[in-house]
C-alpha cells in the first residue's frame, strides 16, 4: 500500500477564518495536500455550526485570490437543483482552472426541510421535487457530470474565416431522467481541463445499507473509504489511500494547517499544489456521453456579409 | 427641467460576454475561449474599477440558446463569476442576475449574502422572473411556458430573501407559510459590510415595475426615447414613493448600446465593420420574425415583393407585433430599398435598448443631456467590443465626465449600496 496522500475538510466557521485571513490564505496555498472540502459540515449530518458560508462563494473567492490550492464544494440536493448545481461547478471548473470539483452529501445540515415526500427540490414550490435519500444524490451526481459534458470544450473553434465561434452541431441535450428529468444542454462549455471531479460523502449515520456509491463518482470520502474522514487530532487510520482531516468547529485553520505541515514532515504523501484537481489524484478522464446524445443545434454554416 | 442637477450619474457596465455585438468574438486581442477565461474577467473588473465604474451587471438564464456565431449566449453562473471577478478587484459594484422562477429562495438567499460577505459588501442581485420552455425543461417542467403568476411568485420569493437576510442579522428563526414557499429556518450567514445586498429588478412591464416600486434600489430599463425614459423614469420613483419609501433609494440605469471612436467617422467605421462582421443569419431571422416571412427566401439585390409587404403569410401562426409589421412595412414603401439594403439599415433595431455611435465627448453630452432631464440616474452602458470599448468608458469617457463634474473621481463609499445612495437625487420629488 504506497503511502496516503493527505487532503484537509472545513466547517462553516472555518470558512470565514481562511478567507478573512489573507496570511493563512498565502500558507493554505501553497501546502502539499491533495485537495480541501470546503463546508464538510454542511453535509456530514454534523448539526449546523454559528457561522457558514455557501461552498460555491466560497470555491470563486479562492479561484480568484488563490492560484494553486485545490477544493471540492459541498453540495446537496435538498434545496439546490442540478442544472443550477452544474452551472456553479462548470464555472468554478473555468475560472479555477481546473482546481475545483464537488463532493455531494444527502442532506443540507444548514437548510431548513423541504415538503414531505419531495424534500429534494421540493422547497422550490414549482411542483417538482424527489425524496431526499442516496439515490436521489446519486441522480444530482449523475445529472451534474452529463451536463457538464453537454458542450465539449474543443467544439470550441474561433473560426474567423467561417466567421464561426461554436460547432454547435457538438453540443446535446443531456436528457437525463431519474430523479431529476433534465433536458439540457449546459450553458458553459465544459472546462479545458476536462469534467469536473464529482466526489461522494459517504455518511456515518445512514440507516441500513448504504447505497453502493454511482460509478460516476471519482471520488468517494468517508468512514470506512478508501478515502478517510479523520477528526483532527484521532489517531491515523491504516491501508488507506488518502486521509481527510477534519478539525471540528471549535479548532481553528491555524491548528489544522501547523498540524498538517507536521504530518507532511512525519511522511504523509505530498501532493504538489497548483493544476487541476483530476490530475493531482490521478483520475482518468470521465467517460464520454454516449454518440448517440440528440443534438441540440443544426451544424453551423460558414456565414457571408450582408 | 433644463436646471443643473446636483451630484453625479451612476455608471454600470452591462458586461454582454465579450461585447453586446455578434461578432465580438472576432476582435484580435481575444483568444477563442476568452469567456471562459479568467484573465478576460479579471481584466474586465480591473478596467471598470480603474475608471471609478459603480457597478458592472451580467444578464442570466438558465438555459443555452445556439453559440454557433455568438459568444452572447454562454452564461458562466453570475456569482461565480462575480465572486472570482470580486477577489481581484476592491471597489466596484457587481450585479447578478438570477432567476426567482429557477431557484430555492433558502438555497439563493443564502448564496447571494455568502457572496456579498466576501466581496466586502459590494453584491446586488438583479431579480428577473425568466419565462420560456427551454429554461422549464431544464429543470423537469414540461415544454410549455409557466403560468403567468411568475411576479406573484417573485413577490414572494423576494420576501422570502429578505426575511431570511434578516434573520442574518438577528439570530431570529423565519417563519414563512404562503402561496409559493413554506419556510421555517434562518441563515448562519454573517451580514455583509452593506448588511445584505442590493435589489435591482430588470424590464419595464407593469408588474415588474410595480415590484421594483416596491423593493428594487436600482432598475435596468430599456428606453429608446429621452421623453419615453422621463415618463418611465417619474413612474417607478412615484411607485417607490407610493410604497412609503424615498424616491432616492431607487436608482434608474438604461441599457445604452454604444460604439465609440476618436472621431464620429471613426466610431462609424467601427459599428459597420463590427455589424459586417457579424452573421448575415441574425438580420434575416430579426427580419422575418418581424415581417412573418422567411427572409432567407428573399432576393438580397432586389425590392421586396408587393405580396410579402402585403399580408403576413399566415396570420394565424405571426408571433411578432401586428402594429411594429405596419411601420416596417410602411418605411419600406416610402423608401423602397433592396432586401440587403433594409437590412443593413436597420440591423439589430429589435433590442428595443438606445444605441448611440460617436466619440466620447458626444456621448458625455449625451449622458448629460439626459441626466439633467432627469431621465435617468445613470447608464447601464453596453460596448460593442468589452476588450477595447471598455478601457475608451473607464479613460476617455470618464475623465470628460468628471471635469464637466458629472463623476466622482475617486470611489468615496465602499459599498454597492453606499455608491448608488452616493448618487444625484430625484429631481423635483415634489412634482412626482
Ligand atoms: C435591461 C434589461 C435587462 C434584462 N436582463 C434580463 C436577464 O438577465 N435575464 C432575464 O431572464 N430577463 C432579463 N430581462 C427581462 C425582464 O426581466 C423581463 O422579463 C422583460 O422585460 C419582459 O417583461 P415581463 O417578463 O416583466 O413581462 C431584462 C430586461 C431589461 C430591460
Amino acid at each position: 500500500m504506497p503511502t496516503p496522500y493527505l487532503a484537509l475538510a472545513l466547517a462553516g466557521p472555518h470558512l470565514l477564518e481562511l478567507t478573512g485571513d489573507p496570511a493563512l490564505l498565502a500558507r493554505w496555498d501553497d501546502l502539499p495536500v491533495a485537495f480541501t472540502v470546503l463546508g464538510i459540515d454542511r453535509i456530514d449530518a454534523s448539526s449546523p455550526a454559528a457561522t457558514t458560508l455557501d461552498a460555491s462563494s466560497v470555491g470563486a473567492a479562492l479561484a480568484g485570490r488563490t492560484a494553486r490550492g485545490r477544493f471540492l464544494v459541498a453540495a446537496s440536493p435538498q434545496r439546490d437543483h442540478p442544472y443550477n448545481l452544474a452551472r456553479r461547478v462548470a464555472s468554478l471548473g473555468h475560472l479555477s482552472g481546473g482546481r475545483s470539483g464537488v463532493l455531494l452529501g444527502t442532506a443540507d445540515a444548514y437548510a431548513p426541510p423541504g415538503p414531505e415526500g419531495a424534500e429534494a427540490w421540493g422547497g422550490a414550490g414549482l411542483g417538482v421535487g424527489a425524496p431526499l435519500t442516496e439515490a436521489t444524490a446519486h441522480d444530482a451526481g449523475r445529472a451534474v457530470r452529463k451536463l457538464e459534458q453537454t458542450w465539449p470544450y474543443d467544439a470550441i473553434v474561433g473560426d474567423r474565416a467561417a466567421k464561426i465561434l461554436v460547432q454547435s452541431g457538438r453540443i446535446v441535450h443531456a436528457d437525463h431522467e431519474g430523479a431529476y428529468s433534465i433536458a439540457g444542454p449546459l450553458n458553459a462549455p465544459e472546462p479545458a481541463t476536462g469534467a469536473s471531479v464529482v466526489g461522494w460523502l459517504a455518511s456515518a449515520s445512514t440507516v441500513g445499507p448504504a447505497a453502493a456509491p454511482d460509478p460516476v463518482f471519482d471520488l468517494v470520502l468517508g468512514p470506512d473509504g478508501p478515502v478517510a474522514v479523520v477528526p483532527l487530532g484521532d489517531e491515523l487510520p491504516d491501508g488507506v489511500d488518502g486521509i481527510v482531516l477534519r478539525p471540528s468547529a471549535d479548532q481553528s485553520v491555524a491548528e489544522l494547517l501547523d498540524t498538517a505541515t507536521r504530518l507532511l514532515a512525519d511522511g504523509l504523501r505530498p501532493v504538489e499544489p497548483g493544476g487541476p484537481l483530476r490530475a493531482a489524484l490521478g483520475l482518468a478522464a470521465a467517460a464520454p456521453l454516449p454518440s448517440t446524445s440528440r443534438a441540440a443545434f443544426p451544424v453551423p454554416q460558414p456565414q457571408q456579409s450582408l | 427641467m433644463t436646471d443643473r442637477r446636483p451630484g453625479h450619474v451612476l455608471l454600470g457596465i452591462n458586461v454582454l460576454v465579450l461585447g453586446y455585438l455578434p461578432a465580438a468574438w472576432q476582435s484580435p486581442l481575444l483568444k477563442k475561449d476568452s469567456f471562459v477565461d479568467p484573465g478576460y474577467w479579471a481584466e474586465i473588473g480591473r478596467t471598470a474599477e480603474r475608471g471609478t465604474l459603480d457597478a458592472i451587471f451580467l444578464a442570466d438564464g438558465p438555459l443555452l440558446t445556439d453559440p454557433a456565431y455568438d459568444a452572447n449566449p454562454v452564461r458562466l453562473e453570475p456569482t461565480v463569476n462575480w465572486g472570482q471577478v470580486a477577489a481581484v478587484t476592491e471597489h466596484v459594484g457587481l450585479v447578478a442576475t438570477a432567476s426567482t422562477t429557477f431557484n430555492d429562495p433558502f438555497e439563493l438567499a443564502e448564496r447571494l449574502l455568502s457572496w456579498d460577505n466576501l466581496t466586502g459588501g459590494r453584491a446586488a442581485w438583479n431579480l428577473v422572473t425568466t419565462r420560456g420552455a427551454a429554461a422549464a425543461r431544464n429543470f423537469g417542467l414540461p415544454d410549455v411556458p409557466l403560468r403567468e403568476d411568475r411576479y406573484e411568485r417573485a413577490s414572494e420569493f423576494v420576501d422570502v430573501v429578505r426575511a431570511l437576510w434578516a434573520s442574518a442579522a438577528t439570530g431570529d428563526e423565519v417563519r414563512h407559510h404562503g402561496e409559493f414557499f413554506d419556510v421555517e429556518g434562518r441563515l448562519r450567514v454573517p451580514p455583509s459590510r452593506q448588511g445584505h445586498p442590493v435589489l435591482f429588478q430588470a424590464g419595464g412591464s407593469p408588474k415588474g415595475r410595480a415590484l421594483a416600486g416596491r423593493v428594487a434600489e436600482g432598475v435596468f430599463a430599456a428606453e429608446l426615447t429621452k421623453d419615453q425614459a422621463i415618463e418611465h423614469y417619474r413612474l417607478v420613483k412615484r411607485l417607490a414613493r407610493d410604497n412609503g419609501r424615498s424616491p432616492d433609494e431607487v436608482k434608474i440605469l438604461p441599457g445604452l448600446l454604444l460604439s465609440l471612436g476618436s472621431t464620429e467617422d471613426e466610431a462609424r467605421r467601427r459599428s459597420d465593420e463590427l455589424h459586417d462582421a457579424g452573421p448575415a443569419s441574425y438580420s434575416l431571422q430579426w427580419l422575418s420574425q418581424a415581417i412573418g416571412y422567411d427572409a432567407s427566401k428573399l432576393e438580397l439585390d432586389e425590392p421586396f415583393p408587393e405580396d410579402v409587404l402585403a399580408a403576413p403569410s399566415d396570420p394565424q401562426t405571426f408571433q411578432g407585433s401586428l402594429g411594429f409589421r405596419e411601420s416596417i412595412v410602411a418605411q419600406i414603401r416610402r423608401t423602397k430599398p433592396t432586401v440587403r439594403e433594409y437590412l443593413k439599415q436597420t440591423r439589430y433595431t429589435g433590442s428595443g435598448h438606445a444605441g448611440f455611435v460617436g466619440t466620447p465627448e458626444q456621448l458625455a453630452d449625451h449622458i448629460e443631456d439626459w441626466f439633467h432631464s432627469g431621465a435617468i440616474d445613470g447608464f447601464n452602458l453596453q460596448p460593442d467590443v468589452l476588450v477595447d470599448g471598455l478601457p475608451v468608458i473607464a479613460d476617455e469617457l470618464v475623465p470628460i465626465l468628471r471635469k464637466r463634474g458629472l463623476y466622482r473621481h475617486e470611489y468615496e463609499t465602499d459599498t454597492l449600496r453606499g455608491h448608488l445612495l452616493a448618487g444625484s437625487p430625484t429631481p423635483s420629488p415634489e412634482t412626482l
